[in-house]
C-alpha cells in the first residue's frame, strides 16, 4: 500500500503509513478516523471574533504547560512560598519566562474569555438549539475566574494575601450563611497556611480536571451542532 | 520537455522538496526553540539548587580582623559575618526582618543596627530595639585553622 486515504486526507509518507498499519491492524482505527466530524471545515464567513474560543483553548494548554513547569520548583508553604517563586525568577534558567509566560498568559485568557463571550452574546448565539454549550461556557467562565482567584494567592505576597483576605470576605456579607461560606473557603477564621494549601489544591487539581472536562463537552457539542451561520 | 520535468522530480531537486525541506528546518527551529528552555530549566544546575541544603561555607580568616563583620552570601542570602574575638565568630542573616534593608555591625556598641529604620539587634538575632518585628535567622560559625566555617544552625 503506497498510499492511505483519510477522509479527505491523503498520506503518501510510507513511515506514516506503517505506523497506522501497526495499529490498524491491532485496533482497528479506520472507523473511528473515518468519522465526518474529524474533517469538517470552517464555514468562510468566519471572521476574526469566531477565533478567541480557539485562542482561550491554546491559552489554556499554555498555562497549563508552565504551570506544570512552575509546579517543578514551587512551594506551597507560608514560609517558602515566596521564596521560591523569587527563586523560580531569577535563579533557575528561563525561570522568569516560564513564569512571565503563566503570569501574562493568565491575564491574556481572561481577556479573550470575555471577547469570546461578547461575541458569543451579542450575535445571539446562545439561542436555540445552543442554550446547553452556553450553559457549559458560563461554566468554564467561573472556572477560568476562580483560577485566576487562587492563583493570585500562591506566591504569598502582600498584595495576594490581602487580596484573598478581602475576596473571601465578601461572601460574609450574606446573611445566615454568609459566615460558613468565608470558613468553609479559608479553612479557618483566618487566611493561614490551611487557606494557601486549599487555593493550592484548588488551583492545580480540581480546576484543571473541571475545565478539562468541561471543554471536552463543550467542543463536542459545536461539532455535533455546527457553528452557527452568519448574522 | 514533459519528460524533462518527470525526471527532475525523481531526483529529488525540484522545488517541491526544496519547499518541503525548508518547512521541516523551520518546525525543527520552532521545537528547538521551545524545548531548549524547558530543558535548561529542568536540568540541575548550582543555581537551581537555591537556599535548600545544608553545604558548609567558608572564608579566610583575614579577610575578617578581630573586630570587624564582613557581608557575604550563603546559600543565595547576604550573610553578615562578625568576628568578636580571635575565634568568637557569629553569622546571621543581615537582612533586617522589618523592611529588608541589609544590617550593619557597630562595633562600639557591639550590635547590628539597621541604617533604614534604627532596629538594633545582638549577635543571637534577637531584636533590641526598633520596629523589627522577628529576629535575625542566625548560622553556626566557628573558627577552623584559618578559615571560619559557616553551616546552617
Amino acid at each position: 500500500m503506497n498510499e492511505l486515504r483519510l477522509g479527505p486526507i491523503l498520506i503518501r509518507n510510507r513511515f506514516l503509513i506503517s505506523i497506522y498499519n501497526f495499529v490498524e491492524n491491532r485496533l482497528g482505527i479506520k472507523e473511528i478516523l473515518d468519522l465526518e466530524v474529524f474533517y469538517k471545515l470552517a464555514p468562510s464567513y468566519l471572521g476574526i471574533f469566531s477565533c478567541f474560543g480557539g485562542i482561550t483553548f491554546f491559552m489554556f494548554t499554555l498555562q497549563v504547560v508552565t504551570g506544570i513547569l512552575l509546579l517543578v520548583y514551587y512551594i506551597p508553604t507560608t514560609a517558602q512560598a515566596y521564596d521560591s517563586v523569587v527563586h523560580i525568577t531569577n535563579n533557575v534558567p528561563f525561570g522568569w519566562l516560564i513564569r512571565g509566560i503563566h503570569h501574562w498568559g493568565a491575564n491574556i485568557m481572561i481577556i479573550t474569555v470575555f471577547i469570546h463571550m461578547g461575541k458569543i452574546y451579542f450575535h445571539g448565539i446562545y439561542k436555540n438549539p445552543r442554550e446547553l454549550n452556553w450553559v457549559t461556557g458560563i461554566v468554564l467562565l467561573t472556572c477560568t475566574l476562580s483560577f485566576s482567584f487562587t492563583g493570585y494567592l500562591l506566591p504569598w505576597t502582600q498584595l495576594s494575601y490581602w487580596a484573598t483576605v478581602v475576596g473571601t470576605e465578601i461572601p460574609s456579607a450574606m446573611p445566615v450563611i454568609g459566615d460558613y461560606i468565608k470558613i468553609f473557603l479559608r479553612g479557618g477564621a483566618d487566611v493561614s497556611q490551611i487557606t494557601l494549601t486549599r487555593f493550592f489544591a484548588v488551583h492545580i487539581m480540581v480546576l484543571p480536571a473541571a475545565v478539562i472536562m468541561f471543554i471536552v463537552l463543550h467542543i463536542i457539542m459545536i461539532r455535533r451542532q455546527g457553528i452557527s451561520g452568519p448574522l | 520537455m514533459s519528460d524533462e520535468i518527470i525526471k527532475e522530480e525523481v531526483s529529488g531537486k525540484d522545488r517541491r522538496s526544496f519547499l518541503n525541506l525548508s518547512i521541516f528546518i523551520s518546525f525543527a527551529v520552532a521545537i528547538g526553540g521551545v524545548l531548549y528552555p524547558i530543558a535548561k530549566y529542568l536540568l540541575p544546575t548550582d543555581s537551581t539548587k537555591g537556599t535548600e541544603g545544608g553545604e558548609t561555607f567558608f572564608i579566610s580568616t583575614d579577610d575578617v580582623p578581630v573586630g570587624s563583620a564582613k557581608l557575604v552570601r550563603y546559600k543565595n542570602r547576604p550573610t553578615i559575618v562578625v568576628r568578636l574575638k580571635e575565634n568568637e565568630v557569629y553569622a546571621l542573616s543581615a537582612v533586617c526582618t522589618h523592611l529588608g534593608c541589609i544590617v550593619k555591625w557597630h562595633e562600639d556598641a557591639k550590635e547590628l543596627l539597621c541604617p533604614c529604620h534604627a532596629a538594633r539587634f545582638d549577635l543571637y538575632g534577637n531584636v533590641l530595639g526598633g520596629p523589627a518585628p522577628k529576629p535575625l535567622p542566625t548560622y553556626k560559625a566557628a573558627v577552623e585553622e584559618d578559615r571560619i566555617l559557616i553551616r546552617e544552625a
